[in-house]
């Protein structure tokens, strides 16, 4: 069947995108419930307050880069929607670095088509952008720095790893698997990375090994050791600057807040009803070890296992570290979706029905969570526990969902070494 | 003698005028202490926070009877009647309006040279809290003049980590909204709150009562070239209150849940743990695709 290609593809995506922007101002205007999401009236208010030459942070549960303040500046003086279709764009660019990095690694042009429909017509995802939430953003940078690597740009992926870390912390996961993956079997001076074609997809148990083996005899390669100094350099540049420039306050809400955020409100996460339940008391320094454990394990697996895969690699660690997190809202979800596309072309899971069950599993336990939040939020019922219990089932699915993809996936690193003779170069 | 007599006199009416003299400028002034208040402050509220950090009832309500006892507005004296016909609390969960009903009585022939606002003040008790951007947005589509929290405004603080806070809200009354035979205001106030979460409980719900509101309506006298304000506060004679208490159960967390949460949680989390570890170990080691993939 001939999918339409892509450039219709991306301008009825970027239609659809300007009408729900459209409508989304008609409805904010003129029913009770907005559209807009309450976090862009906050990046607008802070912006506002920026171009007043006020500090962001005067504006309460503003706990973002002052760089988002910044870049909605135009929100005050062009239009109040301006944010929504930048971070629309970058919606549609998701979309765009996608199809490139399928292309780089050889995937024929249906199965391409296929994996961006994925993003661009997720409702979850075309829905966000519009409604105002910056999440497009960093997508749209993490993808850009797998081109990077993929393509030897190593200088700017260091820049751009750096930012994304300043502006969202989570992307600090995927530091080991870069590092592993700046291999000096793959990146040589002087010559650009070979990519392994979708075609020929296999690997050897032998190589995995041998790939620990030398990366811990080697850890301290050039290729690394920049990358790491670059990344690192211009997040203590960032955090630097708006340091001096708003000073502890940038620091509480930008930085600290995210890693020492324990919300007893009700979220996704397993956790939120026991630390509702402790919230009287400090949790102690060894219970918080303890709870970060079950996530520090899975990470450092899924990282030691998967590393050369490193797309691959970034979408089960994404998963893994939303639902072992304390706090589960729905926007972290953004952060796989993006590379979910990346990694259906090696999936040996057919979308009838294997992919049709983990779909539908997924969202009803969600849908299931929801109903029971519904039932506490909105009708005052006292169902902590039910809701607890709901949380436990869709940390369940994610599991099931997770294991399932590993289990149907056919691992395939994304560089050949260059030092054999029979190294295809990809032009 | 009669010069001892004479200068006891004198000092007598003396002191008599400068008693006349500074209760004089003292009335000259009284106004001038809430007119200051109203031009450095559009809410009251604003101007307790200023002086107390937290909310204290007692020293609400001092703060109210020293600083806004009231003043006659312009040439008449007049006193206007203030009362809250009905309270409610609408909706059900974690959001919900609280409704006043507040009727303001007033002579006729005084409106006219008046320009007057309604002030309703809630003191909020602990366990509920006013979003200060809902309502700006409120006071932008029209619904209030003004309206505004003070206090712990934190939206996301539980009861148990949040000091109490105050919403004021202004409506204007205007000679066009008067009702019936044209002598009294009837508003509705409606101000939307939300639950914070409550502390631990053994049964699973905790009581919230709200208090009655402060009621004030706050005047200008249109033709008096100093713009003196006046103001009639609902705790001077003629005010009628609703009698029955406005009660919220907010749902609450159960104590007794607490040892077997914990211990499922950590379970949970071991468990998943430990099966996408499996997974991983025991993920297929050699996978060769042969043809074409199907999706």
């Amino acid at each position: 069947m001939e999918v339409m290609n892509f450039r219709s593809l991306i301008i009825f995506s970027a239609f659809l995108r300007v009408l729900l922007i459209v409508y989304g101002e008609w409805q904010d205007t003129h029913m009770e419930v907005r559209y807009t999401d309450v976090d862009y009236l906050v990046f607008s208010d802070a912006a506002a307050l920026v171009v007043d030459g006020k500090s962001p942070y005067k504006r309460s549960t503003y706990r973002y880069s002052p760089l988002i303040a910044f870049i909605l500046t135009p929100n005050s003086f062009i239009h109040r929607s301006w944010g929504k279709f930048l971070f629309s764009a970058s919606d549609l660019l998701v979309g765009y670095f996608i199809r490139t990095i399928l292309k780089l690694r050889g995937v024929p042009e249906n199965l391409t088509i296929y994996s961006v429909l994925v993003w661009l017509f997720n409702p979850f995802t075309f829905t966000i952008g519009t409604r105002g939430n910056c999440e497009p953003i960093i997508c749209a940078i993490i993808l850009w720095i797998i081109i990077c690597i993929m393509r030897g740009n190593l200088f700017q992926g260091a820049v751009w790893y750096g930012l994304v870390v300043h502006m969202r912390i989570y992307p600090i996961i995927y530091a080991l698997p870069i590092v592993l993956t700046l291999d000096p079997n793959h990146f040589q001076r002087g010559k650009k990375p070979a990519i392994v074609d979708w075609n020929s997809r296999q690997h050897k148990l032998n190589e995995t090994s041998n790939r620990l083996w030398v990366f811990f005899q080697s850890i301290f390669t050039r290729s690394r050791i920049l990358f790491g100094l670059i990344s690192a350099t211009v997040f203590f540049f960032c955090t630097g600057i708006f340091f001096y420039l708003y000073e502890w306050e940038f620091l509480h809400e930008a930085l600290l807040y995210h890693l020492t955020r324990t919300d007893p409100r009700h979220n996704f996460s397993i956790y939120f009803y026991h630390i509702y339940l402790n919230y009287e008391r400090e949790f102690a320094v060894l219970e918080k070890l303890i709870s970060f454990l079950p996530q520090l394990i899975v990470q450092i697996v899924l990282v030691f296992r998967f590393a050369q895969d490193f797309p691959f690699c970034f979408f089960v660690q994404t998963v893994a570290f939303v639902a072992f997190n304390k706090v589960i809202t729905a926007q972290y979800f953004v952060w796989f979706f993006c590379l979910l596309p990346l990694i259906l072309p090696w999936s040996k899971m057919k979308l009838k029905w294997e992919g049709i069950l983990c779909v539908l599993v997924w969202i009803g336990a969600q849908t299931h969570w929801l109903f029971w939040g519904y039932m506490l939020e909105f009708k005052g019922k006292q169902v902590f526990l039910q809701l607890w219990a709901a949380s436990l089932l869709f940390f369940a699915a994610n599991i099931y969902v997770m294991i399932t993809i590993i289990r149907r996936h056919t691992y395939s690193p994304v560089f050949k070494r260059l030092v054999t003779s029979r190294t295809k170069k990809i032009t | 003698m009669e010069y001892q007599g004479f200068r006891v006199l004198l000092h007598l009416r003396l002191g008599i005028m400068l008693t006349l003299l500074a209760g004089i400028t003292y009335c000259k002034h009284a106004p001038a202490s809430f007119s200051e208040l109203f031009r450095r402050h559009k809410y009251i509220t604003e101007a307790y926070f200023q002086k107390h950090e937290t909310l204290i009832d007692r020293a609400f309500q001092d703060f109210i009877s020293s600083e806004l006892s009231h003043v006659f507005c312009g040439k008449q004296n007049f006193m206007p009647k203030l009362s809250v016909m009905q309270r409610q609390l609408i909706g059900e969960g974690s959001h919900r309006r609280l409704t006043s009903s507040v009727k303001i009585e007033i002579q006729p022939e005084v409106i006219s040279s008046l320009s007057c606002e309604a002030i309703v003040i809630e003191r909020l008790p602990s366990g509920v809290f006013a979003d200060p951007f809902e309502l700006e947005h409120l006071t932008g589509r029209g619904v209030f003049s003004g309206a505004s929290a003070f206090g712990d405004t934190d939206l996301e603080l539980p009861t148990v980590r949040a000091n109490r806070s105050v919403v004021e809200v202004h409506v204007d009354l205007s000679p066009n909204s008067l009702s019936g035979n044209k002598n009294s205001w009837e508003l509705k106030i409606e101000i939307p709150l939300h639950a914070r979460y409550a502390p631990l409980g053994k049964h699973g719900y905790t009581r919230v009562e709200f208090e009655s509101p402060d009621l004030f309506v706050h005047c200008v006298d249109e033709g008096d070239t100093l713009n003196q304000s006046c103001i009639f506060s609902s705790t001077d004679e003629g005010v009628r209150t609703s009698p029955h208490a406005i009660v919220w159960e907010v749902p609450s967390g159960i104590v007794k849940h607490t040892k077997i949460v914990s211990v499922l949680t950590f379970i949970a989390a071991v468990v998943g743990a430990l099966s996408v570890f499996m997974a991983c170990i025991f993920y297929s080691e050699v996978s060769v695709y042969n043809g074409t993939k199907q999706s």
